[in-house]
């Protein structure tokens, strides 16, 4: 959110080919409109898009360094907890392993899901022949995202039965948005000069999309996954609801039968993985940004 | 027994789960707002502060609430503390960041002529900068409140208030006839409590923005 918040208005000024010389009319207008557009474009994307923020390379070393002490930390403390026969039961037979590997599960799968539908969706509404239904989208999207995730995820189980589909689907129904939103966002705010430059020297259509506006919009893409990732990590807590799995098991399971140790392993996992998940992701959004927009925002 | 007739028959019970779920988000708004134009107020100034201000509240924003939920339990056991809590942490982020981002977009001119015309320290940042970056963190405040509109009907597993306990009910009771009807009305009702907190912050912002910066 906030890339879009500083450069969309900026891209939209830029056109009237306002200078330095005119400095202060200039950034007057910027935070004239900054409200504006943001209440009306940027405001109702899910928070966790703003978490895209540059790392430097002490700070990528310190997460994980920090993430692997918690967890080494809540295993001996675990260890040498004294867990009577129900919280056995709770983690005993593997049982963390398996929630964990059904959190991993149900966080990629969904993820998949929502790039596959949500950036070539992004791009089709950044056509020019979709560009008018492209308001109508991103509005009926937010008011979806009014809907609380655990509120769809338990009637989606009521209408498809308990299990992982109907967790997976309710995943990838709250997540598709921010996504979305950012690859529209994106595309939109290339500057109109670059692809007009393309179409000049001869480019097709796809040409320009290919070569020109989606390497533009990798940054902001980048950010609409990682959003993703971090939403999906969270609402998988919420499977344990519909009988979908994950560590949203351990979780209830220590709340429901108040075993503080089982509560705390579940939650510290799921912590954990959550920041793992969202830590990997910028790194990713680090590497995979294209050369040419190295050291922009 | 059809939807209509369920919130017919169980308005009273709706009702009373509605306001505590809208009390407790406003209460935590409340005090995630005063909290965090405080935190941004301290800290824009310096790049090194505002940036952990803003890194340390998107860490807690990255954590899944059930699991932060998780881990007060243990501390201040169950109930209205772990929610309360909850909700003014994952409140923090778009404002904090939004009162830093905002108040750094302040024209820097701007204050210079405050200071120029003798206004204090304090005045500046009262009657110049904090009017100047109110759009910016009005907008946090009404993503924040979005967000943990769906963030208290998690909390209703930890025995919290609001209309969560509705859905949970429906959780319960999953297979009879009741629960869809108690899943939805649950769900709805925090749908229309999420809308109805947007247009008031639409009113508000009409009310509080300054009339020089109104687009």
């Amino acid at each position: 959110m906030s890339p879009r918040d500083t450069s969309r208005p900026r891209k939209d000024e830029r056109p009237p080919g306002e200078h330095e010389v005119h400095g202060v009319a200039f950034r007057d207008e910027v935070t004239a409109a900054d409200p504006a557009l943001a209440a009306a474009t940027a405001e109702p994307a899910p928070p966790p898009a703003a978490t895209a923020r540059r790392i430097g390379p002490r700070q990528a070393a310190l997460r994980p360094a920090f993430l692997a002490a918690a967890l080494l930390a809540t295993w001996l403390w675990f260890r040498g907890a004294r867990l009577d026969s129900i919280a056995h039961q709770a983690v005993d037979h593997g049982k963390v392993w398996l929630a964990l590997r059904q959190h991993v599960e149900l966080t990629v799968v969904s993820t998949f899901f929502v790039l596959v539908i949500a950036i070539p969706l992004g791009i089709a509404l950044t056509r020019s022949a979709l560009r008018r239904a492209a308001p109508v989208a991103v509005a009926l999207a937010n008011l979806g995202q009014a809907v609380p995730a655990l509120g769809l995820l338990v009637l989606l189980v009521i209408w498809l039965g308990i299990g992982a589909r109907a967790a997976v689907i309710g995943m990838v129904a709250y997540a598709v948005l921010p996504v979305l939103a950012n690859t529209i966002a994106g595309l939109r705010g290339i500057d109109p000069t670059l692809t007009e430059a393309a179409r000049g020297i001869g480019m097709s259509p796809l040409g320009v999309l290919r070569k020109v506006e989606l390497p533009l919009a990798v940054p902001l893409i980048l950010a609409g996954v990682r959003t993703a990732l971090v939403l999906n990590v969270g609402t998988a807590t919420l499977a344990t609801f519909g009988g979908g799995g994950g560590l949203g098991d351990l979780i209830s399971a220590g709340i429901i039968t108040q075993r503080m140790p089982v509560l705390i392993l579940g939650s510290v996992l799921t912590v954990v993985l959550a920041l793992l998940v969202d830590w990997l992701a910028s790194l990713a959004e680090l590497l995979l940004r294209p050369r040419g927009l190295e050291g922009t925002v | 027994m059809s939807f209509w007739e369920y919130v017919g028959n169980r308005h009273t019970q709706l009702l009373t789960d509605a306001y505590q779920h809208a009390s407790a988000v406003f209460q935590c708004m409340v005090v995630a707002t005063v909290l965090g134009v405080a935190l941004g107020v301290l800290t824009y100034r310096s790049e090194w502060a505002g940036n952990l201000a803003t890194a340390t509240t998107a860490t807690i924003l990255t954590m899944p609430s059930l699991a932060m939920i998780g881990l007060l339990i243990p501390v201040v056991g169950l109930g209205v503390a772990p929610t309360v809590i909850a909700l003014t942490l994952y409140g923090l982020l778009p404002i904090v960041r939004n009162a830093i981002v905002g108040l750094r977009g302040v024209d820097p001119t701007l204050v210079d002529a405050a200071k120029g015309i003798g206004m204090s320290r304090t005045a500046r940042l009262l009657k110049v900068e904090l009017p100047l970056a109110w759009p910016p963190i009005l907008t946090g405040i009404r993503v924040a409140t979005q967000m943990l509109m769906g963030i208290a009907a998690i909390a209703a597993y930890a025995s919290g208030p609001g209309l969560g306990n509705e859905i949970f009910r429906g959780i319960a009771s999953l297979g009879s006839a009741n629960a869809l009807n108690q899943v939805l009305s649950g769900t709805l009702g925090i749908v229309v409590l999420a809308l109805l907190f947007d247009a008031a912050y639409v009113l508000i912002g009409r009310l509080t923005i300054s009339r020089g910066i109104r687009a």
